[in-house]
């Protein structure tokens, strides 16, 4: 009721403690060839040609960096595709004919720990932009652009606390992968002269606290960090000052205060990146939701269409109304189609049975004002946004709002407001 | 099967305006039950009129809003009918049962059929429905609808009578000293500061004393407290801030009185303030109100001091002798200001503890020298 909203029901319990499948040999893979962030793309191939995995077969420009497009699979180049991205809109996905036999591109080399103890920190950073490594964790804000940057650096944080509900790629990542990821940290570490790095998980997952604290006995250097359950503890401002104790204000970066933080997907990236010269070409991915029959977790090629996971899956529940999400419930796009793929920074897919939640008068219960993470009132900026009275939506600052969508969760009266504090980011830019 | 679009966040927390409704009244549902069980016909009467006035107006007013308009075709009653309650909530419904149920509680026990109804009818349409219904009035309508009552029927409520509960104490008051019924505490006191050991703090404690219907009953006020806290359906920082403000004016006033009157005791004075009125009862059922209460938190502490300072000044000063509903309804109307977004924040700034230190220090340095040098509280 009227009291501040930072538990949303937990969803993961289910998930947690599955096995991962791995599902690496889909028949076809679709390679985006536009993005949030890139809108231009060339192709260096043509219909019919042969591609090597990992090879790079087209780049897509952005407005200050360039990325370039790799291979996720052998085979034939079949043609353009339309299918939806991520981001909800129909955009031209590259179609390759898998021919399950994985030949690796000459360039993919892997580096003995010697050869990358001598890599230097620029040297790195061309790898990791050679790699086209993005933001793992939704973000997909280039890696290399944090490596470029020349503040001195004393902490790394690795994000794996995930606290969007229901997913659990990152869980699934840290109990199977424990190796690449320190060894990503020790890379990281290196390539900024970092003498310490913690990692930091929800104090809740007790298998993860178990399996890390025999593990990092070795590795003095890495601490685990248990933090706070609450959403959006994955918030790196709330990260920072709960891991680290430094108080940042929205908007600055965490370099600023000699931070470094990159999402545990990422340091795996950042691991394959430099050790056997690959990009990412498969990923951890959950599956779930209340309308799917068999929620599971997946190791995927990027790629791979949605629709055969969900089969995998055992199909929906039943034929009533859905929403369909990539990402977390909290901050991801519905989309109006299942006929979607898998790109690098998909985390999840989540399928939930439509509720039709009637909206009732606002009571100003504060509910919003209560839980806002970044100390917003939604309530006046909503009020403001109804009478489009553009002096006061700008003195209450909207554009601080992070969108993480507490206020329309906490709401008593079941009002939508964080649709109104995104009009209110639009009117206050103009 | 249809995939929808629809903006994040796709979840929603499990609650409802309607449950929080519901909190009150099961909060008030004590109270209530402990009046009719003292009061019994004045109790049910007042209710059953200030409900079905409540309802009714709400009824009509959300016909009148939602009526259908002219499109040059002819509807039947019924269609027009369904068209404009179509959307008729539960919110219709519980909202002015809460309201009535307060107003009830907040009514004298001799309040004529009128009174009750025409303090009903205005504090439901000029409290709420003016405004635009749930969600936009300013003020408290149960608190708007008993002091229209009072102002307007004040003199023809009759004089207090014994129930089973409690008997008033015979006073000899005037300046003929004829022997007369003695009114509420409150009233008492305003004849005379003498007047303040009529009832002992047990009795006040427990309710044994007139006032009006649900007020004086201060166990049962607590329950339903500790339950709105529980269930989190009413705010504890306005509850907090408006008592601590009280408290700690008024134990400045006593401490003031004690050097006039030396045979007033200053804990007697501090426990007789907080439970001789409605002190108890607005502070957890009204002005505890969401909709007429700032949003923020520093907001809401302001709010509560400014409601605890206003009482305060009422009782002392005052020529009425119960200041908590004019409070509230002042209170209400500083909403709009400490909400104003030049400065409104939901953070502790210096500016906002400055804001509450000058709240409560300039009107106790005003108190002080009022007491001491104004002499206007004592009468006898």
């Amino acid at each position: 009721m009227i009291a501040k909203v930072n538990h949303i029901a937990d969803t993961k319990k289910l998930l947690g403690a599955m096995p991962t499948i791995r599902f690496v040999h889909p028949e076809y893979v679709y390679l985006a060839m536009t993005n949030a962030r890139c809108n231009k793309a060339e192709l260096f191939i043509k219909e019919g040609d042969h591609v090597n995995m990992c090879q790079v077969i087209g780049i897509r420009h952005a407005a200050f960096f360039d990325q370039p497009i790799h291979a996720t699979v052998s085979g034939t180049f079949v043609g353009l595709e339309k299918h939806y991205h991520r981001n909800g809109k129909l955009t031209d996905f590259i179609k390759i004919k898998n021919d399950f036999l994985e030949t690796l591109d000459s360039s993919c080399t892997t580096r003995s720990d010697e050869e990358i103890k001598k890599l230097s920190k620029d040297e790195m950073t061309q790898i990791i932009k050679d790699a086209a490594l993005v933001g793992l964790g939704g973000s997909s804000f280039p890696t290399y652009v944090k490596f470029q940057t020349n503040v001195p650096i004393h902490t790394i944080l690795i994000n794996a606390i995930e606290c969007e509900p229901y997913i659990t790629t990152d869980h699934r990542i840290m109990m199977e992968y424990p190796q690449r990821i320190i060894n990503g940290i020790h890379y990281a570490m290196q390539a900024f002269g970092v003498k310490k790095a913690y990692i930091c998980i929800k104090s809740k997952y007790k298998d993860l606290k178990y399996v890390y604290n025999q593990l990092l006995k070795q590795y003095p250097e890495i601490e685990l960090k248990c933090v706070g359950n609450f959403y959006p503890q994955g918030w790196e401002i709330a990260m920072v000052e709960k891991a680290l104790k430094i108080k940042m204000q929205p908007g600055e970066l965490p370099s600023k205060y000699g931070v470094m933080n990159f999402n545990v997907s990422t340091v795996v990236g950042i691991y394959k990146a430099i050790k056997y010269n690959q990009p990412v070409t498969s990923r951890n991915i959950s599956v779930t939701g209340d309308a799917i029959k068999f929620p599971q977790n997946f190791r995927v090629k990027v790629g791979t269409s949605v629709k055969e996971l969900i089969n995998l899956c055992g199909g929906y529940k039943d034929d009533g109304n859905k929403v369909f999400i990539l990402g977390g419930p909290m901050m991801g796009a519905a989309l109006p189609s299942d006929d979607c793929i898998i790109t690098k920074t998909v985390t999840s897919v989540i399928v939930l049975k439509e509720t039709k939640e009637k909206e009732e008068p606002c009571v100003r219960c504060g509910s919003c004002v209560l839980s806002c993470p970044t100390g917003l009132q939604p309530v006046l900026i909503m009020n403001a946004v109804k009478t489009l009275d553009r002096e006061r939506i700008k003195a209450l600052n909207p554009l601080r709002c992070i969108e993480c969508g507490l206020c329309a969760y906490a709401c008593t009266s079941k009002i939508q407001v964080t649709d109104f504090i995104r009009k209110a980011k639009v009117i206050a830019k103009l | 099967m249809i995939f929808v679009k629809e903006n994040a966040p796709h979840l929603r927390r499990n609650a409802g305006v309607a449950r929080l409704m519901l909190d009150v009244v099961i909060a008030l549902l004590p109270t209530l039950v402990f009046s009719f069980c003292v009061y019994q016909l004045a109790t049910l009467y007042t209710l059953l009129i200030s409900l079905a006035t409540m309802l009714l107006a709400e009824f009509i007013y959300v016909g009148l809003k939602n009526m259908m308009k002219w499109d040059g075709q002819k509807h039947s009653f019924k269609e027009r009918f369904i068209y404009a309650y179509k959307n008729y909530s539960i919110n219709n419904i519980t909202a002015p049962l809460v309201s009535s149920i307060i107003y009830t509680l907040i009514m004298p026990p001799s309040a004529p059929y009128y009174a009750v109804f025409v303090g009903a009818l205005v504090g439901i349409a000029f409290g709420k429905l003016v405004f635009g219904g749930l969600g936009s009035n300013i003020f408290n309508p149960a608190a708007v609808g008993m002091v229209f009552s009072k102002i307007c029927f004040g003199s023809s409520f009759s004089t207090l009578e014994n129930t089973w509960y409690y008997s008033t104490p015979i006073i000899s008051g005037g300046t003929g000293g004829d022997v007369s019924v003695g009114g509420t505490a409150l009233t008492n006191i305003a004849n005379g500061i003498e007047h303040i050991y009529d009832y002992s703090l047990l009795d006040m404690f427990l309710g044994k004393m007139p006032g009006t219907l649900g007020e004086a009953f201060t166990i049962t006020i607590l329950i339903g407290a500790i339950y709105l806290i529980i269930r989190r359906s009413a705010d504890f920082r306005i509850m907090l801030s408006y008592l601590v403000t009280f408290v700690a004016m008024m134990a400045v006033a006593g401490l003031c009185i004690h050097s006039l009157y030396k045979d007033i005791d200053v804990g007697y004075f501090l426990g007789f303030q907080l439970l001789s009125g409605g002190l108890f009862f607005g502070a957890v059922f009204m002005l505890t109100d969401p909709v007429t209460s700032p949003t923020n938190r520093p907001g809401r502490i302001i709010f509560g001091m400014i409601a605890g300072v206003v009482t305060v000044f009422i009782r002392l000063f005052g020529a009425l002798p119960e200041g908590v509903a004019f409070s509230i309804l002042i209170a209400n109307m500083f909403v709009p200001v400490i909400e104003h977004y030049k400065w409104s924040s939901n953070f502790y700034t210096w500016k906002k503890i400055l804001c509450m230190a000058i709240i409560f220090i300039i009107p106790t340095i005003i108190m002080i020298l009022a007491v001491l040098y104004g002499g206007v509280i004592v009468h006898g």
